[in-house]
């Protein structure tokens, strides 16, 4: 093994680290910021840990049988992990030469869809009708981060993230750069499972949607999964959307992105925690027109800005 | 008594003479509000239909009574209400032992329905021609020919348990599916099942099972408790509004035994009653924002609410079931030095809940989730009889507090919070204005508190069979309690109904065509309070099929490996 790929190997399994061992402390912050909102004291910010281990511990409870059905959580944290070996933290993508923004964005998918199919598999009307709901979340929401990339790939002439972060580097910022960030916070707020768009877990509709019948190690995985994705997919935004201060060296730009996916991600528990759950045909409506609004993104890449 | 209130008992009395046909047994006037008309059963229909169709009298309650200790028969009553001109009018019927049947009015008054389900349960007539004759509070292994508030009935006894009975629920029309809201579900505070049909998100139908926790109260109250002990039951009945309860028996006792209530008690009640719809539309404010998955206004509805509760702690000795009402005023004063506190709480809770309420009425996705969702029409709220914030909220001005003064509202009227468009979003309006005017009211009682006795001295017994009927208006709509006297100091018959009870009857018109998302911010919207079981229902993908499950299977696949892995 050669020292280039020793180091691609390294960075890479500092990217799974950050992506799965940060993600919990995240959520823990986020946490205690909703408690403030809410004139809670909230629990302490390691307790996502302590949530994830007592589930570990618990009774692996199956709902449907088969192997598929059992490895479904597995892979979708194993996905969400993937993803952060193709996403830039701090300095380029570890496996950018295994992928550029089309499979970011297959991998991006992928955890989703993993969960949706737990949920049509485990047999629950509930989970039934938040599959479902995911699905159209998905079919919405996904169009605009592949229109917000697709003016970072434009833009750079590249379909590859490394190249779009170094553009923006080089090239300072552009008036289309920064609607389609703003198009790609607001698919975030989505894809986190972030209110007013969490219709599909909507507990006080349909109990969990998708997670109703997971359970145990089984539901461990799923969240941590959910975490992980959020802080990874706030890291793209940060990446490539929003890469100032750049510094020359790789720690600090590590610290300084990590601090700016919390800001971003505590914009998005702020946004949730202010706002009421929307139907999912209001969420879908919502999406349609940010979607078309993102375009302008793309005509303002074309003319230059 | 004004001449139009005159003038509307003469016109009653002429109709109801002429509707009846010369079936009119006896028509008498026991209070100033109250007409009683006793008529053979075979114009019991023709007659609800005129009061009900035509003089617009609005219905509240049927009584089933079983007299065969007293007359050697049973009896009817339907109770309706003329709200502008504050009468209450009795309909009540004999019904003899070997022909136990009468006609049903539901087909004319639609409102009726549970009512009159409750009294094929409860004491065995049968309500002819009623279009869902199913079961309504008796369990599903209840054996038939049972029926608990007849005379003869103990009051502990406890029919054997047997198996694997089914509730018979209305299976799903062609291209829908179930599916079920509840038994237990994160926004049923207590046990009720709804079953949904559904295609896709979009409701086409729903059906109910309810009164899974039936506690027997009634049958208490009349072979148990005494007059005085029933206060403290009645103030259980609910754990929100206790007080209304206590407060609305104990009114229609005083009625039926002419006991003056003395004025300073009036007055408290006033201030306890409007201090429990202050604390209870908090508590309804923050469960609404956690149906729609807004915590945040959960959580500050919340702490607005908790100084309301040690303000009624400091003047009770409990933040809840307050034990202070009894027949005749009150067991407890309020203390005139608590005078200070009770300012300063209203004034916070005055305070934020206007800063709570100016933050949502702009708030643009509430509206989204809320406006023209889970639509009440006042056609709806008249046939099906909706009461309290509903009702008002599809601009049916009806409230008791108003149409029937009790306590001290006819010396502080309240002034009625209205609204127009029959949504949710309009009974959110209704409620946050009257939870804004409660604290008026509770400032204007407590400023023009007379001093004075609490409790009227009763000397004389009270005498047998009389009834009366006496509305509270809670938080949720208009508490009604009939009582009627017995000879062995107790009531021979004590009939409750709570305001969900006439407002969930509306549910299925207000989800019809909505979607599943809407469904419980809608019920939640009616604020409903109903209270346990053991059914689980399942259905199997593959084939359509539905299955309940009786307690026994549940045991036995709780117990083994039927629910995990290897039973499937």
């Amino acid at each position: 093994m050669t020292h280039w790929n020793m180091n691609t190997l390294l960075l890479g399994f500092l990217n799974v680290a950050i992506a799965g061992l940060l993600a919990p402390l995240y959520e823990g912050v986020l946490r205690k910021m909703r408690a403030a909102i809410h004139s809670r004291m909230g629990p302490p910010i390691t307790q996502p840990y302590w949530d994830l281990l007592k589930l570990l511990a618990k009774e692996d409870l199956r709902a449907a049988g088969g192997p598929a059905y059992t490895v479904l959580p597995a892979l979708a944290l194993g996905s969400v992990l993937l993803l952060a070996t193709l996403a830039p933290m701090g300095g380029a993508a570890p496996l950018a030469w295994a992928g550029d923004m089309i499979v970011v964005l297959y991998v991006a998918a992928m955890a989703a869809v993993l969960i949706m199919v737990c949920g049509f598999a485990s047999g629950s009307p509930y989970a039934y009708v938040g599959s479902s709901r995911e699905m159209m979340m998905a079919l919405s929401v996904e169009p605009i981060l592949a229109i917000s990339l697709a003016v970072g790939a434009f833009k750079a002439k590249s379909l590859a993230l490394g190249s779009m972060v170094v553009y923006q580097l080089t090239s300072g910022p552009s008036i289309s750069m920064a609607i389609a960030g703003v198009a790609f916070f607001l698919a975030l707020q989505a894809q986190s499972g972030k209110l007013p768009f969490d219709v599909a877990e909507a507990d006080q509709e349909i109990m969990g949607g998708a997670l109703v019948e997971q359970s145990g190690p089984r539901l461990a995985l799923l969240r941590w999964a959910t975490w992980a994705k959020q802080l990874v997919l706030a890291f793209l935004l940060v990446e490539v959307f929003f890469p100032w201060p750049h510094f020359g060296v790789f720690l600090l730009n590590l610290v300084a992105s990590c601090v700016k996916a919390l800001a971003v991600l505590l914009l998005v528990a702020l946004v949730d925690v202010v706002n009421p759950r929307l139907r999912v045909d209001q969420a879908m409506g919502y999406f349609v027109r940010v979607g078309l609004s993102s375009m302008s993104a793309l005509a303002f890449a074309v003319i230059g800005k | 008594m004004t001449a139009e209130h005159e003038q509307a008992l003469a016109q009653v009395e002429q109709l109801t003479a002429a509707w009846s046909d010369g079936a009119l047994l006896s028509i008498t006037r026991p209070y100033s509000d109250t007409l009683h008309l006793v008529v053979k059963k075979e114009s019991m229909r023709s007659l609800a239909d005129g009061l009900f169709n035509q003089l617009h009298a609005r219905f509240l309650i049927s009584v089933g009574t079983d007299r065969r200790p007293l007359t050697s028969d049973f009896a009817i009553l339907h109770v309706f209400s003329l709200d502008n001109e504050n009468l209450y009018v009795l309909l009540e019927s004999p019904i003899p032992p070997d022909d136990l049947r009468i006609d049903a009015i539901t087909p004319v008054v639609p409102g009726a329905d549970w009512a009159e389900r409750e009294f094929q349960d409860a004491i065995g007539v049968r309500a002819e021609g009623h279009p869902d004759p199913r079961r309504l509070l008796l369990p599903d292994d209840w054996p038939e020919g049972l029926h608990p508030l007849r005379r003869d009935f103990p009051y502990n006894f406890r029919p054997p348990l047997t198996q694997n009975t089914r509730t018979k629920m209305r299976e799903a029309p062609t291209g829908a599916s179930i599916l079920p809201m509840g038994p237990f579900f994160p926004v049923l505070e207590e046990p009720a099942y709804w079953r949904l049909f559904v295609e896709g998100e979009t409701i086409v139908g729903c059906d109910t099972r309810l009164f899974y926790n039936h506690r027997g109260i009634e049958k208490l109250g009349d072979s148990v408790l005494t007059y005085s002990e029933i206060p403290f039951l009645a103030e259980r009945i609910c754990g929100i509004c206790g007080f209304i309860h206590s407060t609305c028996y104990c009114q229609a006792l005083e009625k039926a035994a002419a006991i003056e209530v003395p004025r300073r008690a009036r007055y408290i009640r006033t201030i306890m009653l409007e201090l429990e719809r202050i604390h209870s539309h908090l508590l309804w404010l923050g469960i609404a924002g956690h149906i729609i998955g807004f915590e945040t206004v959960l959580m500050q509805a919340w702490r607005i609410r908790e100084p309301v509760m040690w303000l009624c702690e400091a003047i009770s000795g409990n933040r809840k079931t307050y034990g202070m009402n009894t027949v005749g005023g009150l067991r407890r004063d309020l203390p005139n030095d608590l005078r200070p506190e009770v300012l300063k709480t209203l004034a916070d809770v005055e305070r934020e809940a206007i800063a709570l309420r100016d933050a949502i009425v702009g708030d643009s996705v509430l509206h989204a989730r809320t406006q023209g969702v889970g639509v009440l029409t006042a056609e709806i709220v008249r046939s099906v009889c909706v009461v309290g914030p509903p009702a008002r909220a599809s601009g049916v001005a009806i409230d008791a507090r108003i149409n029937h003064p009790y306590a001290a509202y006819d010396e502080i009227p309240p002034r009625m919070v209205t609204a127009e468009e029959g949504d949710t979003w309009s009974r959110v309006v209704v409620r946050v204005g009257e939870l804004i005017e409660s604290i008026r009211l509770v400032r204007e009682a407590l400023s023009a508190l007379p001093e004075g006795p609490i409790c009227a001295d009763i000397k004389d017994t009270i005498p047998p069979g009389k009834a009366a009927v006496s509305v509270v208006e809670a938080p949720r709509g208009e508490a009604i309690h009939f009582v009627m006297t017995g000879g062995d100091n107790r009531p021979y018959r004590w009939r409750v109904r709570a305001p969900t009870y006439a407002n969930l009857q509306a549910l299925p018109a207000a989800v019809m065509h909505g979607t599943i998302a809407d469904v419980p911010i809608t019920l939640g919207s009616l604020d409903p309070c109903f209270s346990c079981t053991e059914r689980l229902e399942t259905i199997d993908r593959r084939t359509g099929a539905v299955r309940t499950y009786s307690k026994a299977e549940l045991k036995k696949m709780s117990r083994g490996k039927g629910l995990t892995e290897g039973g499937r």
